[in-house]
């Protein structure tokens, strides 16, 4: 078996919704996010349109994550899970530095490095990810990539071509894909930051930590 | 990149929190400054025994003590940058070997080790037959033990700019650089002219390489892939370390080059020393811009 996660991006209103199911399941502390939707807007007035994105850990199968982990607090589940060992974790950041996706923080109670673990504790309870469960649309599906019958790996061979993965060039092969992704939505460079006020908020980086 | 080519797509992130900036801070850079140091020193101290033995003599121990402090210096900053320092010791007990961080500090531990063995046999013991033979080993051992943190650094998916083989140079001349500076001004008068001009020719050689690197990666990096475009917007044009990296490159590189071709003409001891402390100072500079800047760029 092969967790993986796919994402409609047509679907998905950018209700954020996944966002507090996550924070509310998993004691996600304030100012960290272990999945969070990014806006993206396109064109300029009065032709424009906003897109969405929900970005959370993609759970390699070459994880860079697990790899430099000094002391293998993050470690792959058999059901393909990258997990994480909150009491091994020496907070080094090293995982932090190599996530190409930058998924992975530090938890600024336990001082320990934190990321999305597919809810771990809930899939082996037989139960979907507090984010499936939370979405409106169904825009989030999760199942096993090695199925055939599965509800993912049938998304996925509907829509052969237009499925996407971040970053393919890292050579991560993420179990996250994406579905009517595209480069804006998917390549950090391609669309502009700028510092300052957002829609919501005027912060634009968060301190590591809860200290720079 | 794309925003900035294509004016139909002006695509433009209106919410969204990145996760932290700066992750690895200066407690890094002086990481990195403090273990070129200790083990720059110990490839110097091993050259000149070769080059110039009946000088050295009685830097066998001064040299050894130098290369304890720092590299003790590199441990506690390592040490002071985990957000758990008190389960360092899972490093030791619950070891994950794909990682450089785990290789790393196990040679660093057998190195500081051999570092001890060679202050007993010298200081001690005073058997310098017996020291010159462990310091070969652990020249050997300085070796990785040097280039791990390229290592830890190629292993950064995330950071395009850390790449391999170029780090592991960058490394090494970095320990040259820095152990030729800390012996010409550690000698003080133990050591005539000749053996400076050692040193001299080690740091000239060295800073020279050390610059055509990042030349190199400046103006042909950009070609080969947007990130490395992307992050070295950063120390051009009126980028946020724009002035530190050329102060970097300028105390570390160009004037130490300059400084060491009138020492030789000039035969001035002084100046030699004025190369090597812009050369200490410089290399915390041009580490800490590489460190920092491909940590500004967002991941998401």
């Amino acid at each position: 078996m092969q967790l993986g996660f796919l994402v409609d991006l047509h679907l998905c209103m950018g209700c954020k919704g996944c966002e507090i199911a996550c924070k509310v399941e998993n004691e996600v502390p304030l100012s960290t996010w272990r999945l969070r939707v990014k806006y993206v807007d396109v064109g300029s007035f009065p032709e424009t349109r906003r897109t969405f994105t929900p970005l959370r850990c993609n759970h390699c199968e070459n994880a860079p994550c697990e790899r430099i982990c000094p002391v293998s607090a993050l470690h792959y589940l058999e059901n393909g899970i990258v997990n994480i060992d909150k009491e091994r974790c020496i907070g080094c950041a090293g995982c932090v530095m190599a996530c190409p996706y930058g998924a992975i923080y530090i938890d600024p109670q336990t001082q320990t490095a934190d990321k999305c673990t597919y809810c771990a504790h809930r899939v082996a309870s037989s139960m979907m990810p507090a984010c499936v469960v939370a979405c409106p649309v169904q825009a989030n599906i999760f199942g096993d990539l090695d199925n055939p019958t599965s509800n993912i790996s049938k998304y996925i061979q509907k829509n052969q071509g237009n499925v996407q993965v971040r970053k393919p060039e890292k050579g991560t092969n993420p179990h996250h894909f994406y579905v009517n992704g595209g480069n804006v939505t998917l390549n950090p460079l391609a669309s502009h930051r700028i510092n300052g006020h957002q829609l919501f908020n005027k912060i634009t980086t968060l301190p590591i930590g809860g200290h720079h | 990149m794309v925003h900035e080519t294509i004016a139909a797509t002006n695509a433009v992130v209106t919410l969204d929190v990145a996760l932290p900036g700066i992750v690895w801070p200066w407690l890094v850079t002086v990481n990195m400054w403090a273990k070129s140091i200790g083990t720059g020193v110990i490839f110097m101290l091993f050259l000149l025994l070769k080059k110039h033995p009946e000088q050295v003599g009685s830097l066998r121990f001064p040299t050894t003590v130098v290369s304890i402090i720092f590299i003790h210096i590199f441990l506690l900053f390592t040490l002071a940058d985990l957000h758990q320092p008190f389960r360092m010791w899972h490093i030791f007990f619950f070891p994950h070997v794909t990682s450089a961080i785990t290789v790393g500090a196990w040679m660093a531990t057998a190195f500081v080790g051999l570092l001890f063995l060679l202050a007993f046999q010298s200081f001690i013991k005073k058997n310098n037959v017996a020291f010159d033979k462990t310091l070969t080993w652990v020249v050997l051992l300085a070796i990785p033990v040097t280039l791990y943190t390229a290592g830890l650094m190629s292993q950064c998916t995330a950071r395009e700019l850390w790449q391999m083989p170029t780090e592991s140079a960058q490394m090494i001349l970095a320990a040259l650089v820095a152990g030729s500076s800390f012996m010409i001004l550690l000698s003080g008068s133990k050591l005539n002219y000749e053996a400076k001009k050692t040193l001299g020719v080690v740091l000239g050689l060295s800073a020279f390489m050390s610059f055509i690197l990042y030349m190199s990666e400046y103006i042909f990096g950009p070609m080969k892939a947007e990130e490395v475009a992307a992050v070295l917007e950063y120390i051009k044009g009126d980028g946020p370390y724009t002035v530190m990296f050329w102060l970097g490159q300028w105390m570390t590189y160009l004037l130490p080059m300059l400084l060491i071709v009138l020492s030789r003409a000039s035969k001035s001891e002084n100046i030699l020393k004025l190369a090597a402390i812009l050369a200490l100072a410089g290399l915390w500079l041009v580490k800490h811009v590489w460190l920092i800047i491909p940590q500004l760029l967002p991941m998401s």
